[in-house]
């Protein structure tokens, strides 16, 4: 056949280099809805549910019973299942109705239930949806800070210059897993030194993450997944009740936790039950939310290749943030994975979650280049930033970053690196010296640092973990480092976790460490002229971008 | 040109005709119904494999679809070869390897974890038939290892047999300098759906009662 000029055109665009596949819900390749989910119903007799979504309560698998004791308010489950669905997904988008008006309804919901109001609405029905129900009043972001190598100097140079730049929290992980202490202890110098009050994490093995967070080397966690059948949550050696013993863990010890989850994970384990991407998400949601811990990474996240592979896809993941929302869940709605060859479909399904905000729009937004992101390429990375910030002037929309300038990016790059230093010569880890602070400083990524010794630091770490190094031993080094001011902004963080307000749900801390969460600064849109509206300081903040003609110049 | 009434309906009913025709053809095909990738493979007879004592050996725990279903990575490396580089890197180092497939989990870590609880040594490699590949030892949590390459995609066969070097290096104790990371950040975008595809053709084949067998080579 003679090739059309147009097609060949079109097929070289970057769009069809991207994995789209026919549904097929036999193997859960379908996103909103599958014949094979279960109709919602919900029996309860003597204060107990023995029948959910079709199912009596001796054929409950874990997860129904975990959700059926834990997750749905009994008191109130027969009064919201007789509400139509159709209706519950109305006054969902009517200005009219409170978001604590819909909490109060959707308590008492079963997770096919939850399937049935979601696939009532079309995609703007859902960012209205999200714009009220989601828990903060103010949105945030949230970073990744990696690097191929696990530099620790560039770990806390980009984290500066993240903190700097807006981000609330800030999250990292490691190319080879033995390196996760010096990973963790470079982020929490970094973020402090660009802005006071950044949570950090450390993404690593469950039982590792923990030991960090314990030591008081992270102020967070969030990588505490949970999954949509009962297969997958084995073949993880776990069960709902071991993720919530684990978020009971982390909450002993005051650090502020959420769960993760998305679709696609259960398809690309080959356990889907052949039930639809939104319905298993769905479930992993209810357990979140019995589990009790305050929130949720979701809307895909690492599976999102799969979810964004099927039609309708995206709508799919703007539904489950939305689940979340409605749940009363802290959501950080993903957007932390690359998922498309296209500058336009990546731009697009991010908007989903810019316009409406959500209480971290990305979890998170590479600030390194996507080459340098561990957590295998980010939907939005550090040569987007100036885009990002165009976004938040054109649409007067606060997408939780602001406009730098490079003496500040400079200046916080190279302190970060000295804390680190200071601190490693303290602690006697491996050598960091003025060479490498000084090619960092100046670094865009990896590919612009010096090479380390990798076999000396991994033996430095291991080291590092068995004397017991903790928070208090990085506050000492810095201290007596001459970084007084540094120390006492660790020292600051780990005091929140004896304090405990941030455990609250949706908490971001501001830079005199003043807790602002859904319970002291909530969401309380309804309808034009209520809500967070984008004004005043941090406006004209959003408005002094880089590179603005300047009239008196000209 | 005349142009009739029974012109204009004729010629309607000709795009009409042609409109309906584009949209069958166009129409997303049908899976449903569709309940597997391929026919179950029958390891009827296979010999368990057996705790190793060896304490120079590693033991490689391959895939359920390894060599049977899937014959090359998601990458196009033929899987032949790739067990042939990481075999030969291991007696670089004069350990010796020994081959099993592993029938009771597709998992990547949990496959390493078993074959280095199986091995003599206590130092394992998984190798999923997509070509992920993780280095793990008996005593680390399962979800931890020493060495995990998550973007098969990128793999090449001097780096399966750095991989085999390297798993003979930590059963010798010495101290290994890891592979280095690679990362494509668009490889979700371009291999994910496919990686879906792989694993559920893998994990169609598990077989959980007949464990870990010996696998030397294709049958």
């Amino acid at each position: 056949m003679r090739r059309s000029k147009r097609i060949e055109a079109l097929d070289a665009r970057a769009v069809n280099k991207d994995g789209f596949i026919d549904e097929w819900p036999e193997m859960g390749f379908v996103a909103m809805h599958s014949p094979y989910d279960p109709k919602p119903s919900v029996s309860v007799e003597n204060g107990v549910i023995t029948e959910l979504d079709g199912k009596k309560r001796e054929d409950f698998d874990f997860l129904d019973q975990f959700i059926a004791n834990y997750a749905i308010r009994i008191d109130r489950a027969q009064q919201s299942m007789a509400m139509p669905s159709l209706e519950i997904a109305r006054k969902i988008v009517d200005i009219q109705t409170s978001r604590k008006e819909i909490l109060e309804i959707i308590s008492g919901i079963t997770p096919a239930k939850m399937v049935e109001v979601i696939n009532y609405l079309n995609v703007v029905e859902m960012m209205m949806g999200m714009q009220k129900m989601r828990a903060r009043k103010v949105p945030g972001n949230q970073a990744h800070i990696t690097n191929l190598k696990d530099d620790p100097v560039q770990i806390a140079a980009d984290a500066a210059e993240g903190a700097l730049r807006g981000f609330s929290e800030e999250e990292t992980t490691t190319g080879v897993a033995r390196y996760a202490p010096f990973n963790a202890i470079a982020l929490l110098i970094g973020s402090q030194v660009g802005r006071k009050g950044v949570l950090t994490q450390c993404a690593v093995e469950e039982a590792t993450e923990l030991e960090l967070g314990i030591r008081g080397l992270t102020t967070y966690a969030e990588t505490l997944s949970v999954y949509g059948t009962e297969k997958v949550f084995i073949d993880g050696d776990d069960t709902p009740y071991s993720k919530a013993f684990l978020n009971a863990a982390y909450a002993s010890r005051g650090l502020k936790v959420r769960f993760t989850s998305g679709a696609g994970s259960e398809v690309l384990m080959g356990s889907s039950e052949r039930k639809s991407m939104l319905y298993l998400e769905c479930r992993c949601l209810y357990v979140t939310k019995g589990a009790g811990t305050q929130g949720i990474q979701n809307g895909s996240v690492s599976c999102v290749g799969v979810a964004a592979g099927v039609p309708a896809g995206i709508r799919e993941i703007m539904g489950e943030n939305l689940v979340a929302a409605l749940l009363g869940l802290e959501c950080a709605s993903s957007n932390d994975q690359s998922f498309s060859n296209s500058d336009m479909r990546r731009t697009a399904r991010t908007m989903l979650q810019f316009m409406p905000g959500t209480d971290f729009i990305f979890s998170g937004y590479a600030a390194e280049p996507n080459y340098d992101n561990m957590f295998a390429g980010s939907n939005f990375d550090a040569e987007d930033f100036d885009d990002y910030n165009v976004l938040q002037r054109d649409m007067q929309v606060d997408g939780g970053l602001r406009p730098v300038t490079e003496e500040e990016v400079i200046r916080v790059r190279r302190e970060a690196g000295k804390a680190v230093q200071a601190v490693f010569k303290y602690l006697g880890l491996t050598e960091v010296t003025d060479e490498q602070v000084e090619e960092v400083t100046y670094a865009h990524g990896s590919k612009d640092t010096l090479k380390r010794d990798v076999a000396s630091d991994l033996m430095a770490a291991d080291d590092l973990m068995k004397r017991g190094i903790t928070g208090v031993d990085v506050v000492k080094a810095l201290a007596e480092s001459g970084f007084v001011d540094l120390a006492e902004s660790i020292l600051n963080m780990l005091k929140q976790r004896v304090i405990g307000d941030y455990m609250h749900t949706a908490a971001i801390l501001d830079e005199h460490f003043q807790v602002m969460s859904g319970v002291n600064t909530p969401n309380d849109y309804m309808g034009p002229g209520t809500g967070y509206r984008v004004t005043g300081q941090r406006w004209e903040e959003i408005k002094a971008i880089p590179h603005r003609i300047d009239v008196n110049e000209f | 040109m005349e142009v009739n009434e029974q012109l204009i309906r004729a010629i309607t009913e000709a795009v009409v005709r042609q409109l309906h025709t584009d949209g069958a053809q166009n129409a997303t095909q049908s899976l449903a119904g569709k309940t597997r990738m391929r026919p179950k493979h029958s390891y009827e007879g296979a010999e368990r494999a057996k705790q190793g004592t060896d304490p120079k050996e590693v033991v490689i725990g391959v895939g359920a679809a390894f060599q049977t279903e899937i014959n090359a990575t998601i990458g196009g490396i033929p899987l032949d070869d790739v067990l042939r580089n990481v075999k030969a890197g291991i007696e670089e180092e004069g350990m010796t390897s020994r081959v099993v497939k592993v029938l009771d989990t597709s998992d990547v870590c949990f496959m390493a974890l078993q074959s280095a609880k199986l091995s003599g040594s206590g130092i394992g490699i998984g190798i999923q038939s997509k070509g992920t590949t993780v280095i793990h030892q008996k005593d680390l949590y399962p979800l931890t290892n020493l060495e995990l390459f998550p973007q098969a995609p990128l793999m090449d066969l001097e780096t399966y047999r750095k991989i085999g070097k390297n798993a003979a290096k930590y059963v010798k104790g010495e101290k290994v300098t890891p592979i280095e990371c690679t990362n494509d950040p668009m490889v979700r975008a371009k291999y994910q759906v496919k990686a879906a595809l792989m694993h559920i053709i893998e994990t169609e084949q598990l077989d959980p009662d007949k464990g870990m067998i010996v696998w030397e080579g294709a049958r």
